[in-house]
């Protein structure tokens, strides 16, 4: 069963709650999902009515606290005051607590969020809580149809592959099978082992940094790189001279050693001279990245982050070219989606030396601005985790054999 | 900082450098890969010559002293003798020293005058040299810079492809003369690959004395 967790500050669970199936919950599961929507913004509704008695309650008390520190010859009266709005608050909590039971129970919380979904991040005052977990229940109403289809989906290839072998014909080695671009070499690693080396993060990243040279991993709590964001500029020059000077507190804001594992949120990539790269995982220590953008070395301010835009258009251009290859590498490479995706980042370190695969030159008028850019797509496709471990166990390194292309030059190319 | 690079006007032998070459360059800039105006941008240089009282013993002292200001470094100033290949970045109070201490006297006196233009990651500059007192003009400069990066290195493919770009669309224009680019030799001066004013000084000093140079060849 999950676990049950306070609500009257923010409710942001920090355990992973094991993906329930949706069919075995309690009393409401009986009932089609567009009344569980209706029964859960019900008691949303009532959530909303205790939180704000709670307010007013809390308003209460704090004013008989002020009434007897300002005039204590009133006696017991504060007193009483202050005992009365206490048990009423408790009530509250209580109501509370047992209301957020019952929407756990009737699956509004439970479930692992895969299609992006995220856990809204709730202001201190609570204020935002009714909207947006109206608007994460309307989502996931949706999101639960399509989830139950991928799993009916899952249980039949699996009944299929025991039942009739001989069907099996690798039909499930790509899920994405009807785009021909897709086929990927099958590899000879048993798949189980394949993921156990991908499933924790500070594997995930040491591996990287080992298959490519010249770059530079570093990894952050969430608030620590917005106060790193605003301060790049000062510490790169710092970081290009020595490594290990003793007692400077930015140096060493963000390393594998020194931040705890499930507190890591974002990521930061560096090839010197070339990009700044940012990722934004979500939970926080898993390997599920939701963001990426692509900034130059020397950009700094509060606008550097995982969902921010370079000022430069080559950047621009690269960050919304990433959005859509971490869609995919979380639909299609659903195990290895950050390794993939870190790999193919690194294909960019030859941004600015690589001519683009069609026209051979480096520089290109972008069809829309007339601006000048060098081959800002590289395949995302070809990045599976088959693949990357195939050719690193050729010592080929991936760099030199992936194409690049201009944005005019790549739509023919399909 | 980002990469620049400089690269001077060589008129074709027999022909002059004038206001209207200027304006021909400036109408390619601006028609060049959408173009927007910027701004305008100034810079000074100085040559110096040393303060002495027995003019008999010149030799000791360099010969190629400059001072060079900047806009983008407007508490700076920068000192070059390109023979002995030595730069020096210098706040600005350093002229109210040299005005006290006197041992330099300047000779001449340089002003590089530009229009800023941008179009997208790129910036480009069309940069006239007049006298600090007059008007005639003595040369023309462009300058190029590429905005993402900032080592020399890596930029080097870029500039020379956006290089190529430009000089494809001048050639069209078949004006008397062409853009050459000095060789800095950043090296020789001991700085590193990371782009600083310290090198626009040197590469605005390099330009300057093949504009000379030509210039006499020229008679």
């Amino acid at each position: 069963m999950q676990q049950q967790s306070q609500q009257a500050p923010p409710p942001h669970s920090t355990s992973t709650p094991p993906p329930a199936p949706p069919s075995s919950t309690g009393g409401s599961a009986a009932e089609a999902p567009p009344k569980q929507v209706a029964l859960a913004m019900d008691k949303l509704g009532e959530a909303e009515r205790i939180i704000a008695d709670i307010r007013i309650g809390a308003d209460r008390v704090l004013e008989a606290l002020f009434v007897a520190a300002s005039e204590p010859r009133h006696g017991t009266k504060p007193l009483q005051l202050f005992l009365k709005e206490d048990a009423c608050m408790r009530r509250y909590l209580q109501d509370l607590r047992s209301l957020g039971k019952e929407l756990e129970e009737s699956g509004v919380r439970s479930r692992k969020d895969f299609w992006g979904l995220h856990m809204p991040l709730v202001c201190p005052d609570g204020t935002m809580v009714g909207y947006a977990w109206k608007r994460q229940l309307a989502g996931q109403a949706g999101a639960s149809a399509v989830d139950r289809t991928r799993l009916a989906l899952k249980a039949f290839t699996d009944q299929k592959r025991r039942f009739f072998p001989h069907l099996d014909c690798g039909l499930e080695t790509n899920e994405s099978a009807s785009k021909k671009r897709c086929g990927s070499v099958e590899s000879t690693l048993d798949p189980k082992e394949e993921s156990s080396i991908l499933k924790m993060l500070p594997d995930v990243l040491k591996s990287v940094e080992k298959e490519v040279p010249n770059l530079k991993i570093l990894t952050f709590e969430r608030l620590d790189w917005l106060k790193r964001a605003s301060t790049l500029n000062s510490s790169t020059n710092e970081n290009s001279v020595d490594h290990s000077y003793p007692g400077s507190n930015k140096l060493r804001l963000g390393s594998l050693g020194t931040v705890a594992t499930e507190k890591v949120a974002v990521i930061e990539m560096l090839v010197p001279s070339t990009f700044r790269v940012v990722i934004s995982l979500h939970p926080a220590g898993s390997t599920d990245p939701d963001a990426v953008a692509f900034f130059a070395p020397e950009e700094s301010g509060s606008y550097v982050h995982a969902r921010g835009f370079s000022v430069h258009h080559v950047f621009r251009h690269i960050t919304d070219y990433a959005a859509t290859a971490l869609q995919y590498f979380l639909g299609n490479q659903v195990e290895s989606s950050l390794y993939c995706l870190l790999h193919w980042i690194c294909s960019y370190q030859t941004l600015f030396s690589r001519p683009c695969s069609k026209c051979s030159r480096l520089l290109a008028a972008d069809k829309q601005s007339a601006f000048l850019l060098p081959p800002v797509l590289r395949p995302y496709w070809q990045f599976s985790l088959s693949k990357i471990l195939s050719t690193i166990s050729t010592k080929d390194h991936t760099s030199d054999i992936t194409p690049a292309y201009h944005l005019g030059c790549f739509s023919e190319e399909l | 900082m980002t990469v620049k690079w400089i690269l001077h006007w060589t008129p074709t032998p027999g022909s002059v450098v004038n206001s209207q070459i200027l304006s021909e360059i400036s109408q390619c800039v601006e028609s060049f890969v959408n173009a927007v105006k910027d701004g305008r941008w100034k810079a000074t240089l100085t040559f110096y010559r040393p303060n002495l009282r027995d003019q008999s013993i010149p030799s000791e002292f360099p010969r190629d002293f400059l001072g060079i200001s900047l806009l983008e470094q407007p508490n700076k100033y920068y000192f070059i003798i390109r023979g002995n290949k030595i730069i020096l970045e210098a706040d600005s109070t350093i002229l109210t020293i040299m005005e006290k201490l006197q041992s330099y006297k300047s000779k001449v006196a340089l002003n590089f005058e530009g229009v800023q233009y941008k179009m997208g990651d790129f910036q480009m500059k069309v940069v006239k040299v007049v006298p600090n007192q007059g008007e005639s003009l003595r040369g023309i400069l462009i300058e190029i810079e590429y905005l993402p990066i900032s080592s020399i290195e890596k930029a080097k493919p870029i500039m020379e492809e956006f290089l190529e770009v430009w000089r494809e669309v001048m050639s069209k224009k078949s004006l008397p003369g062409h853009f050459t680019q000095t060789e800095p030799h950043f090296a020789d001066y001991k700085l590193p690959d990371n782009y600083t004013s310290q090198h626009t000084a040197i590469q605005y000093a390099a330009a300057l004395a093949q504009l000379i140079q030509s210039a006499q060849l020229r008679g």
